[in-house]
């Protein structure tokens, strides 16, 4: 089968706003506790601004070039492919356990609390392992099907939540210090791994315009926006208590009788988090020069359960992998520094 | 290459090893020499009227004048015969294939050249409605057996000179003759060629039905769940699709024609969606995918919760549901799957048993399996409602049956181990299998993913006339590579 089938570029704007969203589904807990809605809003503003300049390098190697980061390095000399699949690979990795750790911990916390996190982990990266042999174009493909799953959930979790709000509720969330505005920032620049991810795949999405990213980045800009204002308005007081805001939001939502919304935000997450990490472990593979390959895939994979079960084991290790700055940089090397190191070398063979 | 009569009978004698229905009827010829010809048949292939008339009769009364046999079998080929289905030809192999045809061959002492005479006159089903695809409104003509009648079956609905049959044989013992069938206008050039090679590449020594080719047929590396080869008994079906750029493969002895590429959506269309009005043929096609989703889905999300979420159930449910299943020894889980198999069994049961034993098979069904296991307390009521809802809602869209049922049974043991997450992942799972299968290189899932918005007016809705007829679109346009566009 050929795993470099070119897609539609819509299909990877798609992409990029359906891994942002599981960003909202997971990290809304680490905001900060005093948390003020119109600083918050200003913290998201200049998070996601940040995204957007993450994005630039490898847009501008798209558009010019119509190449990614990595294509273009697979006829540079072996070292420099090797630094290359060493860079991208341990951001890659990294980003991997950044998401499975509060993925695993959220659903061992709210749903199954007898479960084991390493055997969740287990199963989904099991999963992940065959939807990254099938490649970029199939994940994307699937993404169709998360995004009608993720407009039925927000309908159903926004539309649920209407009948709740109160906007005496907000009292509680009005009173930010300006001292959170820089973590909460940071926490709202997370969706930047997805120009880590982008630099790397959009080499077979086609004619992709900066357009795309803009949009995509404001549409998890209103997601963020709309899940801020129900949490506020609709759950109130009650969620400043409460970690994993979003679920809190899913289990309030409700329709007359009809309740039982977490089951879709669970879906949701579950999903989100399989194309997430799936993505990934394509981006690895692809880094290595070898798209598509089961031992690789299946070795990697191997490694991120590792890791999992040792951020499980030790807590500095677990606080080492949800750290958002770490995260930012490992973004930063892959979606900045690698595309604009190639983006240069291009003009000066051109001059 | 033959030389003599004689040569021929005996080899044809030993090829055969003296089959009791190989016939060779001996005629002296009215010429100087007296020559001697064969007509070779096989017993019960041929209409014996037909034959004297087109072939015996005339040729006991021409007088040759003083010709070689070569000349003989010219004379005998454009001026004796009277039929319209004759063709010349020399060597074995085609000897043996015209005669296994149900062709009469005409064969002159000395000439190496014989002459087949399509006499066929076997006994086949006729033309009749088919059972698997009834339709309220529209032909209620079927394909059946012979292949030339299914040829002309085509031919009648589409007198377009573009429509083009093109012969392939396949099965070295069974030697099924095959017809690729196309419109030049509209099928893609690079998916016939495939298609070819495809066929040339089946090593296969009998071919009985269309299912012995789907796998041939099918693209290499890629899930096999789900048919990428459509199958269809009707030939108005079959003509709407070679309209949309398809290939039908119609294979002599079956009226199964298959129908390449093929994609999901096509599932749960129906020649009757053409014929309603829109909303009506619009509702339908939602039910039909509804019915879809609750037979993949019910017993499964019923299990999850039964098992691990009750709190999804509301609470009358709930209480009716427990205290149903508080009353049988099994886990819902095991309570599903029992009654899955047992119902599987019985449909396997009502399919194969003589129709008069049918009545017997659904009273012990409904009777001893149904209302007795409920009363005895094996199984609860709602376990068997959920499982029966599921059993009806899968022959909504009967051709999907298998994947179906697999799936459902693969469900429900998740479910029963992880529950909703179990159903979730696996969902995950089925639906990458789905994205990643291509038929002849075109998406299985094409017009929902990957998506097109055009394409749309014929997949959950079904569009006016006058919007569908003015562009077709055809099926190679799907495809997201070069290699068959």
């Amino acid at each position: 089968m050929n795993r470099e089938v070119p897609f539609s570029s819509k299909r990877m704007l798609l992409t990029l706003t359906l891994c942002a969203c599981a960003v909202i589904l997971l990290q809304n807990h680490e905001l900060s506790q005093r948390l003020s809605f119109p600083l918050t809003l200003g913290a998201m503003a200049a998070g996601l601004a940040v995204c957007f300049l993450f994005f630039i390098p490898s847009v501008l190697l798209k558009s010019r070039h119509n190449t990614d980061a990595l294509t273009l390095l697979r006829s540079r000399a072996k070292p420099v492919r090797a630094l290359t699949a060493a860079i991208c690979g341990a951001s890659f990795l990294y980003i991997a356990v950044y998401f499975l750790l509060p993925y695993t911990e959220m659903f061992c916390k709210k749903y199954y609390p007898d479960a084991s996190p390493c055997l969740i982990a287990f199963l989904l990266l099991g999963c992940c392992v065959y939807a990254a042999v099938k490649g970029v174009n199939v994940i994307t493909r699937f993404g169709i099907f998360l995004f009608v799953l993720a407009m039925t959930t927000n309908l159903l979790l926004f539309g649920g939540c209407v009948s709740s709000l109160d906007f005496q509720n907000g009292g509680a969330f009005l009173s930010g210090k300006p001292q959170d505005f820089l973590q909460d920032a940071l926490y709202f620049a997370t969706p930047c791994f997805i120009a880590a991810l982008f630099a790397c795949l959009c080499g077979s999405a086609k004619q992709f315009r900066v357009r795309h990213v803009t949009i995509a980045l404001l549409m998890t800009g209103v997601k963020y926006a709309l899940v801020l204002f129900f949490i506020v308005y609709a759950v109130g007081a009650y969620a400043a208590r409460q970690e994993y805001r979003t679920f809190v939001l899913s289990r309030v939502a409700h329709f007359g009788s009809f309740s039982g919304i977490e089951s879709f935000y669970m879906a949701l997450s579950t999903m989100s988090v399989f194309m997430i990490l799936s993505l990934l472990l394509c981006g690895v593979t692809k880094s290595v020069g070898k798209p598509g390959s089961l031992p690789l895939t299946a070795a990697l994979t191997g490694g991120i359960f590792v890791l999992h079960w040792l951020a499980e084991q030790f807590p500095f290790i677990k606080e080492c992998f949800t750290c958002p700055p770490v995260l930012i940089g490992f973004s930063f090397l892959t979606a900045v520094v690698l595309p604009a190191v190639l983006l240069i070398q291009k003009r000066r063979q051109h001059a | 290459m033959y030389n003599s009569l004689l040569e021929i009978t005996k080899d044809l004698q030993e090829t055969f090893d003296n089959s009791a229905d190989l016939t060779v009827r001996t005629l002296i010829l009215q010429s100087p020499e007296r020559r001697k010809a064969a007509i070779i048949t096989l017993e019960g292939m041929v209409d014996k009227e037909g034959l004297a008339q087109a072939a015996i009769n005339p040729l006991m009364a021409y007088r040759f004048g003083a010709e070689t046999p070569a000349q003989m079998v010219d004379t005998i080929l454009y001026t004796v015969l009277a039929s319209s289905d004759v063709t010349a030809f020399e060597g074995k192999e085609q000897l043996l294939t015209f005669i296994s045809s149900g062709f009469a061959v005409i064969t002159v002492d000395g000439a190496a050249k014989m002459i087949a005479v399509g006499a066929q006159g076997f006994p086949f089903r006729g033309v009749s409605e088919p059972e698997s695809e009834v339709v309220q409104r529209g032909s209620r003509e079927g394909f059946t057996e012979p292949l030339r009648v299914n040829m002309s079956l085509i031919r009648r609905r589409l007198k377009s000179p573009d429509l083009v049959f093109e012969q392939v044989t396949v099965g070295e013992k069974s030697r099924t003759q095959l017809m690729l069938c196309y419109l030049r206008s509209a099928a893609s050039p690079k998916l016939v060629k495939e298609l070819r090679e495809r066929l040339a590449a089946c090593d296969l020594e009998t071919v009985l039905a269309a299912g012995y080719l789907s796998e041939y047929l099918e693209d290499p590396h890629t899930s096999r769940l789900f048919s990428g080869v459509g199958i269809s008994e009707r030939p108005d079906t079959v003509c709407g699709k070679l309209t949309e750029g398809r290939v039908a493969v119609i294979a002599d002895g079956t009226p199964a024609v298959m129908l390449v590429p093929h994609l999901f959506v096509e599932e749960f269309q129906g020649v009757d969606d053409y014929s309603n009005r829109t909303y009506y043929a619009a509702f339908i096609r939602t039910l039909k995918y509804l019915s879809f989703m609750v037979s993949v889905f019910l017993p499964a999300l019923y299990t999850a919760f039964a098992q691990f979420h009750p709190e999804y159930f509301p609470t009358w449910i709930l209480i009716k549901t427990a205290s149903s299943l508080s009353q049988t020894p099994l886990p819902v889980t095991l309570e599903v799957l029992l009654i899955t198999f047992v119902y599987e069994i019985m449909k396997e049961a009502g399919l194969r048993i003589p129709k008069s034993l049918g009545h017997a098979v659904s009273i012990v069904g409904a009777l001893v399996i149904g209302e007795s296991a409920v009363t005895a307390g094996i199984i609860s009521s709602s376990t068997l409602m959920v499982v029966a809802t599921a059993a009806i809602c899968s022959y909504v869209t009967s051709p999907l049956y298998p994947p179906v049922t697999m799936l459902r049974f693969l469900l429900v043991i998740v479910a029963g181990v992880l529950g909703l997450w179990g159903i979730v992942l696996c969902t995950a799972l089925v639906l990458i299998s789905m994205c990643s299968k291509t038929s002849l290189g075109v998406p299985y899932l094409s017009s929902l993913s990957p998506f097109s918005l055009r394409t749309m007016r014929d997949v959950f809705v079904r569009a006016s006339w006058k919007k569908l007829g003015k562009h077709t679109i055809k099926v190679q346009n799907f495809a997201e590579t070069e290699e068959i566009k």
